[in-house]
């Protein structure tokens, strides 16, 4: 025990460590602010230039990015409706909203606070259960990923706003485009038409962008008059009661996070988008009603993306198997350094892992007084006219799309989503679905299909399959459980309506 | 921090524009139709059937094959789509003073944005990402501010881009177009 706690005061002692999480996550904030700029692609980028450094210097600034990378996402979904990565898309439903009212200060310090809250349930979490919730990772099928996606398609009705087939018919096609490239499984190709460019996919990023940043900017040039909010921003730090009171909520989305975050393959972007709904469908007396600027709006979304931060650790360090993008770019790291990241890692390198649990410790805090310090220079940014901060937008974008690939093509491609974005916005066909739809597609194509092939094809095995393991038949309930909670039966039951 | 602070983060009726946001929360149809929604649904109808066409292509004769889900989701689309279009027949028509199709699709804001937008794609790989970036932000400028204030414009453009360049280019290494 002893031991351990030397080993987890090491950062707070270094003052080299400490100095590379700080700008870790100042260098994050803003990387997560700027569409189409990701977490990802920056921790990658640093492993390309901390190769020759000591291990725990890499790890401490890839921390440190981590952390304020996936907040700094928020940021412009709050200001521009434009989320800077897909775990920012359900903060915008309720953030920029509140940021049209003139409360966009207080929407990312309240956004802040309750993050840094979430980040420290998901290190306990992390500290605690890791082993436990490692293992229980592991005992989910393919079957069992592909009920998960079916509950995320579930949430079109929550993030679409306007009249639910609408939203529905806008994710489908999410999914149809989705399908565009070489099938993962066989490699046949699906609607590319013998296009080179087609044949990796639409990132959904690209389209995210389009519909999201062109499309708003194109709705604000067709607004008259465009007329500048003036945020007030006298006080942004929420004061305790406030805390107090989003508190039960944060723990639930915090923990949920962490849950998600902690399963192969899924993220913070899930995790949001299923806090969401979660906080929608439990909130019994919101703020504002969702989606004109409730504050538990852009509290659950947020708390989520965080707790997955610490639930993304939990599988790669307890079992060598990435949570998310992020931590495969960290056992990459690991590697390159020597080390073999699985099961033996804790045992072989305990000091890794308090070093990890402590950089996070550190990013957090860091992240609270950076976050809070940025939040009126961030904030003045939406009093910017119109006239002037939307072609800046529209380069943003640009800027963007091209570094996802380095490709010119995926200009075009976000620009055609940008348009087809501004006709669905008219026709109040919300852009929200049609995102989810892309992320969620190979999702569902590849485990279900993964699926049947362990039911060799056969649909009444695979049907079986739903009410026979334990987690299958747990999902199977949930989501029966999401539709009937949309039915009129339950509202009055419940007395919603 | 005092107890103001709650009151204002937990005020339901707060301030400037609360009127202007829709309540997203729950979904109240609008009794008229917009200019041109029977056509939008029309076309999504479409997709969904080119898509179904499309996957007709695709290896198919198993639960399994790579042709389900493109199918699935194309048939989802066409249903969704005939709903949709339903639903826009049953709506009162646009009323007279409604503005015709293409002003509503397309109002001239809108239309030289796109334009310029479509120029911007062409010009960016012939005169790279700083010339064509900067012509594209001092046009769209001036024209917003309908001519005037073009010193402003010309000002406001160089020092974002220096910004954006300086940024991207130098601290986050990216490539730029």
């Amino acid at each position: 025990m002893e031991q351990s706690l030397q080993y987890f005061l090491i950062p707070f002692v270094n003052w080299q460590m400490m100095a590379l999480i700080w700008l870790g996550v100042f260098a994050g904030i803003w990387v997560g602010a700027i569409p189409g700029l990701s977490v990802t692609m920056a921790a990658s980028l640093l492993i390309s230039f901390t190769f020759s450094w000591d291990l725990n210097h890499a790890l401490a600034l890839i921390c440190g990015v981590f952390v304020g990378g996936v907040y700094g996402g928020s940021i412009t979904a709050i200001l521009l409706n434009i989320p800077g990565a897909p775990a920012a898309i359900a903060t915008g439903i309720d953030g920029y909203p509140l940021a049209q009212r003139g409360e966009a200060g207080k929407a990312i310090g309240l956004c802040t606070t309750m993050s840094v809250f979430a980040c420290f349930v998901g290190i306990a979490v992390l500290l605690v259960g890791a082993p436990i919730i490692g293992d229980f990772s592991l005992k989910f099928s393919p079957r069992d990923f592909f009920l998960l996606a079916i509950m995320g398609i579930l949430l079109i009705g929550s993030i679409g706003g306007g009249d639910p087939i609408k939203g529905v018919t806008a994710g489908v096609i999410g999914v149809l485009i989705s399908m565009i490239g070489m099938d993962p499984s066989t490699g046949e190709m699906r609607y590319t038409f013998g296009n080179v460019y087609l044949m990796a996919g639409i990132s959904f990023v690209t389209a995210m962008i389009g519909l999201f940043g062109v499309s708003e900017a194109l709705m604000q040039f067709r607004n008259s008059g465009m007329k500048i909010t003036k945020q007030n921003l006298d006080k942004v730090v929420p004061n305790w009661s406030t805390f107090k009171k989003y508190l039960p909520l944060s723990i639930r989305s915090s923990l949920l996070g962490v849950f998600i975050g902690a399963l192969p393959g899924t993220g913070g972007d899930v995790a949001a988008l299923l806090a969401y709904d979660q906080a929608k469908r439990t909130v019994k007396t919101p703020s504002r009603p969702f989606g004109t600027g409730a504050y538990e709006g852009v509290i659950a979304p947020e708390t989520a993306n965080k707790g997955a931060i610490g639930g993304a650790f939990i599988p790669m360090l307890t079992l060598g198997i990435p949570g998310d993008a992020v931590t495969a770019i960290i056992i990459g790291a690991l590697y390159i350094h020597g080390l073999r990241p699985g099961p033996m890692l804790m045992i072989e390198t305990p000091h890794l892992f308090w070093m990890i649990v402590s950089c996070l410790s550190i990013a957090s805090i860091a992240l609270l007084v950076l976050g809070l310090v940025s939040v009126k220079p961030f904030a003045k940014i939406i009093e910017i006219p119109k006239e002037y901060i939307m072609p800046v937008v529209i380069i943003l974008s640009v800027i963007g799309t091209y570094a996802i690939q380095n490709s010119v093509v995926d200009i075009f491609f976000m620009i055609g989503f940008g348009i087809a974005g501004y006709f669905m916005r008219l026709y109040g066909y919300a852009t929200g679905p049609m995102v989810l739809g892309l992320i969620l597609g190979p999702l569902l194509d590849t485990n279900y299909r993964r699926a049947m092939q362990g039911a060799e094809n056969q649909l009444l095995p695979f049907i079986q399959g739903f009410f026979t393991s334990p987690i299958s038949l747990f999902l199977t309930l949930a989501i029966f459980f999401l539709i009937f909670s949309q039915t009129k039966i339950y509202r009055r039951w419940r007395r919603i309506e | 921090m005092t107890g103001n602070n709650a009151t204002i983060l937990d005020n339901t009726n707060t301030q400037t524009s609360s009127s202007q946001l829709k309540d997203l929360s729950r979904y109240v149809p609008e009794k008229r139709r917009k200019p041109g929604e029977i056509g939008f649904s029309v076309i999504c109808f479409m997709l969904g059937t080119l898509g179904y066409y499309f996957a007709l292509d695709m290896t198919s004769g198993q639960f399994s094959s790579p042709s389900v889900f493109p199918k699935l989701a194309s048939t989802l689309i066409m249903i969704f789509s005939a709903i949709n279009f339903w639903k826009a027949c049953k709506k009162e028509k646009p009323a007279d003073t409604d503005p015709g199709l293409l002003e509503y699709l397309m109002p001239i804001d809108v239309t030289v944005i796109i334009l310029m937008l479509v120029g911007y794609c062409f010009f960016l790989p012939r005169f790279h990402f700083i010339a064509s970036s900067y012509a594209f932000m001092v046009i769209t400028m001036v024209y917003l501010h309908r001519g005037k204030k073009i010193l402003q414009a010309l000002l406001f453009s160089a020092i974002a881009l220096a910004v954006l360049v300086g940024v991207f280019r130098y601290i986050f290494l990216v490539i730029l177009p």
